[in-house]
């Protein structure tokens, strides 16, 4: 039986969705659940993987073409299993020879179609990504030459999409904006022209913090087989100060402020070739235990390409944590419609004046980014303060 | 540099003469040399310029080829004078199994400074004894150098060259050449043995040839420049060594290969250098190699059939738009 693949609809908000890359060719055999499709929305870079296993026969919609979702993009049938009942969709299906009876029940063998071309074009073709079987051959006898690759990969250039590119990038060479890139580059100037941004940044001591990890890391770890990390300890900080300023949990839409009724903590994680917020939602009510199997969960994921959209939306506040990388202090860009993000930077022993003493203590920066149509400096610094709070006596999560 | 217009004749003449006045240890022999100045006129006037050093023999090429050798062995350069090619096959044994093998089997202790000079090729309706093309014979043959060159500065470098070599030498020169003019200088220059030379630059097929080939060769390319293409005319000079490095550069370049010689093309040197290319070259080709040679006849007396038989400019043009899979208007 041969199967359609359609358009999956990744979240309740989507309704079309842009296909970035067949990551299987025609001919390609596929099993049920291999990744077949990176399909980009709005807001992630999704592998959908295949419905079924057979043969991708057919692709309907080609790379980069935007397509409602449900509409059928492949179609996946065994080895020369005839497709004609599903004509009504493919327009321009064509069978190696139609005409040909078919015995129901015996396996009719496909001879594949040989492809002619010469040894250069073939060189060529292979260099650049180009797939030969797509072409037609100006050559003696139908063969494929040279030009007619040179032509294709000149097509090619023409319609911005770049063959599977080498590793290295040359200077000079020209990043067409697309996929992921496309979607930050959007949003964050969104975000930057929109919101008028404002920092407040202040020093944490992390003894207490790294103390509680210790502390509660083996238990943990025994429960769940996860390593409680410091950004788990700070989502669960950061629902517990929100819940006591609800202002900073909001959302500026239109010309109003919403204020969420839920807690909904984005952590921004870096990816190869871009980054994305999962979202762990109503992480007020979640214990720590469930806040680092779910941020864990959604790491994984988001590194494998298998965030669905409900995992990336409905976020009210971001962290983001640059501390592994490094870096001592920042000040990130609001993940809009939020009211603010909080950057956190690495810890660092460093002597630090108490009372009349210099000791030396771990010590991280914080620092706030807000928008300052929603939230004014003071109320913001309260915000922060109860983070401080928070981090240097733990305890009072308890509370 | 002081450029004259010289037959290929003259151009010989010349290089043996200077090459006598510079090495006394040269010298010619051959068939109707000092009676009248050969066959061809390459040899006037030198019997009188070097009295003894320009030596008839009976008509014997076993004999020719024979003293030539023990000549070589001695130390002398002999130039030997084989009036045709044809002829060469009189003479099997002492150059294939004598003067080919005989550096080697006395382990590099002789030097067989020996050129054998064999005029070639068809087109004169000289029929079946007096046209052959055979330089694969000899190209075939380990010890030889062969030599095929075309224009008269080519000649005249090449003749020098070859005297001046070690190793046994068969130059060959196409008969209906001799009298075919080009710029010579007067001044001393060697052309190395085994180097090709473009002697027209394209970009859409290089056209790999030899001797009288070259002329039909860039004919051929002129006519087809009307058309817009591009054909690289390589002229290899000298046949073996071969100078592959030439030869795979340009069809690096071009992608597109056409090897011509006047002898037939089964077997022909065409076959080698054409395997040769798509052993190294499989992934640079965008075209099959074709070749352009006679037939494999006798080469007939009559002369439309004797034109009919061997290659001329038309084949070679017919070949390319085969290569570049065009239409012919």
């Amino acid at each position: 039986m041969a199967t359609t693949v359609i358009m999956p609809k990744l979240g309740l908000t989507m309704t079309e969705g842009t296909i970035e890359r067949w990551l299987k060719k025609e001919g390609d055999r596929v099993q049920k659940g291999e990744p077949l499709v990176e399909i980009i929305t709005e807001k992630i870079n999704f592998q959908y993987e295949s419905p079924a296993t057979g043969i991708l026969r057919k692709i309907l919609h080609h790379e980069g073409e935007v397509v409602p979702v449900a509409t059928p993009i492949a179609i996946i049938a065994e080895e020369g299993e005839v497709i004609t009942e599903m004509e009504g969709i493919i327009p321009a299906i064509q069978e190696a020879s139609p005409s040909r009876p078919v015995f129901q029940g015996e396996k009719r063998e496909e001879i594949p179609k040989r492809i002619f071309a010469s040894p250069l074009a073939k060189k060529i073709a292979k260099e650049k990504g180009i797939d030969l079987s797509t072409l037609q051959g100006s050559g003696p006898k139908g063969r494929i030459i040279q030009r007619d690759v040179l032509q294709a990969i000149e097509h090619l250039k023409l319609e911005e999409v770049p063959p599977p590119s080498p590793i290295e990038i040359p200077a000079g060479k020209v990043i067409p904006l697309k996929g992921i890139r496309k979607i930050i580059a959007k949003r964050m100037t969104e975000s930057f022209q929109n919101a008028p941004h404002f920092y407040l940044s202040l020093e944490v001591e992390m003894t207490a913090l790294q103390d509680l990890r210790e502390r509660l890391r083996e238990e943990i770890e025994k429960r769940t087989g996860v390593r409680l990390t410091m950004t788990d300890l700070l989502v669960k900080i950061s629902a517990s100060a929100l819940r006591d300023h609800p202002i900073m949990n909001s959302r500026f839409e239109g010309d109003q402020i919403h204020l969420m009724g839920e807690i909904n903590i984005g952590v921004a994680i870096a990816l190869e070739d871009g980054l994305i917020v999962p979202v762990i939602h109503q992480a007020d009510k979640k214990s720590l235990t469930e806040i680092s199997l779910s941020l864990r969960d959604l790491t994984q994921r988001a590194r494998e390409g298998k965030l669905s959209l409900e995992d990336v939306e409905g976020g009210t506040f971001t962290l983001s944590n640059m501390g592994m990388l490094g870096i001592d202090k920042f000040s990130p860009i609001i993940n809009p419609p939020q009211c603010c993000i909080l950057g956190i930077g690495r810890t660092v022993e460093k002597p630090v004046v108490q009372g009349k003493e210099i000791s030396v203590k771990p010590m991280a920066w914080l620092t706030l980014s807000s928008d300052h149509r929603i939230v004014d400096g003071a109320t913001a610094a309260k915000f922060l303060n109860q983070v401080k709070r928070l981090i240097e006596d733990p305890a009072l999560l308890l509370i | 540099m002081n450029l004259r217009e010289l037959t290929n004749t003259e151009a010989m003449a010349e290089a043996l003469r200077e090459e006598m006045i510079r090495d006394p240890s040269v010298f010619i022999i051959g068939e109707d040399l000092v009676a009248h100045g050969g066959i061809f006129g390459q040899f006037i006037g030198l019997p009188q310029a070097f009295p003894g050093r320009v030596i008839d023999t009976p008509i014997s090429e076993t004999a020719i080829v024979g003293a030539g050798l023990g000549a070589a062995l001695t130390g002398m350069r002999p130039f030997v004078d084989l009036h045709f090619a044809d002829f060469t096959t009189c003479a099997m044994d002492e150059i294939v199994n004598q003067v080919a093998k005989i550096r080697y089997m006395f382990g590099g202790q002789a030097k067989i400074p020996l050129v054998i000079w064999a005029p070639d090729g068809a087109g004169l309706s000289a029929a079946a004894h007096h046209s052959q093309s055979l330089e694969a014979w000899f190209i075939h043959t380990p010890g030889l150098k062969v030599v095929s060159p075309c224009f008269p500065y080519d000649v005249k470098g090449l003749i020098k060259a070859s005297i001046r070599s070690d190793d046994p030498i068969i130059f060959f020169m196409h008969k209906k050449i001799f009298s075919s003019k080009g710029p010579v200088p007067a001044e001393e220059y060697l052309i190395p043995l085994g180097k090709a030379e473009i002697k027209r630059k394209g970009k859409d097929v290089t056209l790999i040839a030899y001797s009288i080939m070259v002329l039909h060769a860039l004919e051929a390319a002129k006519e087809l420049e009307k058309e817009g293409i591009d054909v690289e005319v390589l002229d290899l000079r000298t046949l073996w060594p071969m100078d592959w490095e030439s030869i795979a550069e340009s069809v690096t370049k071009t992608h597109r290969v056409l090897i011509a010689h006047e002898a037939c093309v089964t077997c022909g040197f065409g076959a080698e250098i054409s395997a040769r290319i798509q052993e190294e070259l499989f992934d640079e080709l965008d075209a099959p190699i074709l070749r352009v040679g006679a037939y494999r006849v006798p080469i007939p007396f009559s002369p439309p059939l004797e034109r009919f038989v061997i290659p001329g400019k038309e084949s070679l043009i017919k070949s390319i738009y085969k290569i570049l899979g065009k239409e012919m208007n």
